[in-house]
């Protein structure tokens, strides 16, 4: 991580700054920070499969931390983030990592119409489709570009960047390169009474791979038959264009992305063996993706429309890898974040091979009581076979500062097979009643209750599920909640179908900027989603404790 | 705005270069004669979704390299478990606490080529298990080409009347190994049919092979010794009663492997293997 030679540059940089501060002006800048850390205590529980982990079965404590301090001094920002991760099972859910160090540092310094960036950037080209370097810490995801970056502003309204680096891997960086470039901007046109205002712009990257990732890849290419063999090359290419136009109350975000042939692994492709087939291989094919949103608001109505078509777009450092490690690029998912436990929990993530996937979203207040509000959409893969399906309705009525109750109904379909790769399951179909009441004692307590039930014949089963969170401004808030499988459907480790309840309690504490919590928690097996991005996390059971500040 | 056109197409140009890479040809590496043979550990799972592509990447080195590679199949905890369709249940005691030992690893199927650590960089503590099944067979090919170190001579005695079997191994060493090496004893079976998932259907008529039914010695081997002397002569003698189970244990279809490691803290390579039929 070349910590010396990081800390001698921040030195002398900060000397630097302190000395023509001096010289100029009284002020010699402004530290800032944040600190946040997870520590989970783990209590084996073999009824809900909490077990059969190196957390489990000997360690008992893990968490992670991260402590990030920045100094800002007029056109000169000095960045540095302190990361430990101690027995964690964020990086693999079913496994324990540790790792302690500078997780990132960068420098930016502005030189008139120049912005220069180096250390560990985090940036992104259009909405991300070609480029994102970005952190998702609940899903160990900090793909920063461990590099440089310079952005030039074109006048007023229009700037152009160049960079070029690699791309992190926890306190490491992965093999290969990341060369790029965005040209964007922003125009006006029609009268000042209706404006329309375009927001283009155009981006390209090109990956090389390491000749460590190519020879794996050619390795791979041995063992294939001469029917799935292709040429291995290095380099791949992608470029986005991409533009927001506003008219009035509309508005639309239109963006489509290319990538040259490129080397990828397909999970559905069938690969030909000496004596039949199985399923997966690395492919060398050319990818795209086109995005469009559109919204429309206007007095008690608002409606926002998207589709996506992704055909081949994984796109990453290094073909060979795979879940969520070496992504260069972000697909969002088209479904409503949910945020309802139960209706949380069954939820897409995007995929990168096959998708064709819309979603509408209608919304509707009628005064300032009254609220309605749908969503709609479907995900299949381009072939037409369905993956998701949603349909969310929310009603909300506020009873002016006294109470408010939420309530709605969602129904789902969703494809086990291909997001949790389970054989032989059937499409999980749920229907999803909620009922969320706030209720205010006074200014400074109030009582909020949820109430879910979720009805299904597939995968575990139907749920039941209720929370109670009692708040006492500004400092505490207590909760207490239970998940209940009441029609259990799947065999629990001990091979009976059994009813188990699920309960969480705690409690957090405010002070100022300082949020701690503390939480008993069991938490059936499901799919996590963070920012767009899910996974598969494996059952949790023990206590959660949390803290974040800001100074 | 001239500028900005002319960074637009330059940029539609820069975007639109693809170089024509030159390539060397795809070619295999030439594998020294030598007796040394290669032992894969596999985990694996009857209802693992994707196991039938590695158990397919086995079958083809397995093919590749008659005589010089051999295979365990082991059907732990994660994603072992019966599909709806199975008859047999293959889990067992030492495959869960094996396949617990060598963790971490990233999902199924993953493999281990002659134990040997996997690292991405100098910093990683590496792991033993590759999760890639494409690069099972160059790790292979890598574990070819070293020295071979040590011989195994193995043989099973088998009492039908009983159903028991004396397993002797002799191990000899051709240099002098340093450090504390441990002996482990498989006992698999292949050549069962029956259903595991495939992608996602199931394959009720899949064969499962080497697939690893008990072992004679602790799950991570047994002290073989420290220091071990070039010329000496090893020698362990195990006993094992096949157990009646309708459908499995068929003593015509079962093998046992002895294998000998190095046990010196993180390096637990595998020296040599070897595998002789249960009613030979």
């Amino acid at each position: 991580m070349h910590t010396k030679a990081l800390y001698s540059l921040i030195f002398l940089l900060f000397c630097q700054n302190l000395a023509q501060a001096q010289e100029t002006t009284p002020t010699i800048g402004t530290f800032s920070g944040n600190f946040e850390t997870n520590a989970n205590v783990f209590l084996r529980d073999s009824a809900i499969n909490a077990i059969n982990t190196p957390q489990y079965d000997r360690q008992f404590f893990g968490g992670e931390a991260w402590l990030n301090l920045n100094y800002q001094a007029k056109d000169l920002l000095i960045s540095t983030r302190f990361d430990m991760y101690n027995n964690s099972n964020l990086r693999i859910p079913n496994d324990s990592y540790t790792g302690i160090g500078i997780g990132r540092w960068y420098i930016k310094k502005t030189i008139d119409k120049l912005q220069l960036n180096a250390g560990y950037i985090y940036d992104q080209i259009g909405s991300g489709l070609i480029f994102r370097a970005f952190e998702n810490r609940p899903l160990f995801i900090d793909n920063a570009l461990y590099g440089i970056s310079a952005k030039y502003d074109l006048g007023k309204s229009w700037s152009v960047m160049a960079m070029v680096g690699r791309q992190k891997n926890a306190f490491d960086v992965y093999g290969g390169s990341l060369k790029g470039a965005r040209v964007e901007g922003f125009f006006s046109l029609g009268s000042e009474e209706k404006p329309i205002s375009f927001a283009p712009g155009i981006g390209f990257i090109n990956r090389t791979m390491s000749d460590e990732a190519n020879d794996n890849v050619r390795n791979a290419l041995r063992t294939y038959q001469d029917v799935d063999r292709f040429s291995p090359i290095h380099n791949a290419y992608s470029g986005t264009i991409y533009n927001t136009l506003t008219a009035g109350s509309i508005t639309l975000y239109t963006e489509a992305a290319l990538k040259s042939t490129d080397i990828f692994f397909n999970p559905f492709s069938e690969k030909t063996e000496i004596i039949g087939s199985t399923l997966g291989k690395l492919e060398s094919k050319k990818g795209s993706v086109l995005y469009a949103s559109i919204s429309y608001t206007k007095g008690i109505l608002g409606i926002t429309a998207e589709a996506k078509r992704t055909e081949n777009f994984s796109f990453r450092i290094d073909p060979n890898l795979a879940l969520l490690r070496g992504l260069i690029n972000f697909l969002n998912p088209l479904n409503r974040q949910n945020t309802y436990r139960l209706t949380a929990r069954y939820s897409p993530a995007a995929q990168d091979i096959s998708e064709m996937a819309y979603v509408m979203d209608v919304k509707l207040k009628l005064n300032k009581a009254l609220s309605f509000g749908v969503n709609g959409s479907n995900i299949s893969t381009l072939d037409g076979d369905l993956l998701f399906r949603e349909l969310f309705t929310e009603f909300i009525y506020k009873q002016k500062r006294k109470w408010q109750l939420t309530a709605g109904v969602q129904t789902v379909q969703y494809n086990q097979e291909v997001y949790e790769s389970k054989a032989d399951v059937p499409m999980v179909k749920t229907f999803v009643p909620y009922v969320d009441f706030l209720y205010r004692f006074s200014t400074k307590k109030s009582l909020r209750t949820e109430m879910q039930y979720m009805k299904t014949k597939q995968d575990f089963g139907s749920w039941i599920f209720g929370l109670a969170e009692f708040n006492l401004a500004p400092k505490w808030s207590f909760e207490a909640s239970g998940m209940y499988n009441t029609e259990p459907k799947k065999e629990s480790p001990r091979g009976k179908l059994e009813k188990i309840f699920y309960p969480t309690a705690g409690f957090v504490f405010y002070n100022k900027s300082q949020r701690y919590s503390l939480r008993y928690v069991k938490q059936v097996e499901g799919v996590v989603c963070s920012g767009g991005i899910c996974r598969l996390e494996p059952a949790f059971s023990g206590v959660r404790a949390t803290m974040n500040t800001t100074f | 705005m001239k500028h900005l056109k002319l960074l637009g197409i330059g940029l539609i140009l820069l975007s639109s270069l693809s170089c024509k890479e030159l390539l060397p040809e795809l070619e295999d590496p030439t594998i020294p004669e030598s007796d040394r043979i290669v032992l894969i550990e596999e985990l694996t799972g009857a209802s693992c979704t994707n196991c039938p592509r590695g158990t397919a990447a086995l079958e083809n080195i397995l093919k590749k390299f008659p005589g010089k590679v051999l295979a365990v199949g082991i059907h732990g905890s994660f994603l072992s478990e019966p599909t709806k369709k199975s008859k047999f249940d293959f889990r067992n005691p030492k495959a869960k606490d094996l396949e617990n030992w060598f963790k971490p690893w990233f999902g199924k199927p993953s493999a281990t080529i002659n134990r040997q650590l996997i690292k991405e960089d100098e910093n990683d503590p590496g792991m033993l298990m590759t999760f890639s099944t494409d690069a099972w067979q160059a790790e292979v090919e890598k574990e070819l080409q070293k020295p071979h170190e040590m011989n195994i001579l193995l043989e099973s005695k088998y009492d039908m009347t009983n159903r028991n079997v004396t397993v002797e191994v002799a191990a000899i060493p051709l240099n002098d190994l340093f450090g504390p090496h441990k002996i482990s004893i498989y006992i698999l079976e292949s050549g069962i049919k029956d259903a595991q998932a495939d992608g996602p259907n199931i394959n009720e008529n899949y064969t499962f092979n080497h697939v690893l039914m008990d072992m004679l010695t602790k799950h991570d081997g047994d002290p073989l010794g420290t220091d071990l002397i070039k010329g000496q002569v090893y020698k362990r003698t195990y006993n094992y009663t096949i157990p009646i189970k309708e459908g499995l244990f068929d003593p015509k279809r079962m093998t046992i492997i002895a294998m000998v490691n190095k046990d010196n803290g993180v390096d637990k390579h595998v020296i040599q293997a070897k595998e002789v039929h249960v009613t030979e």
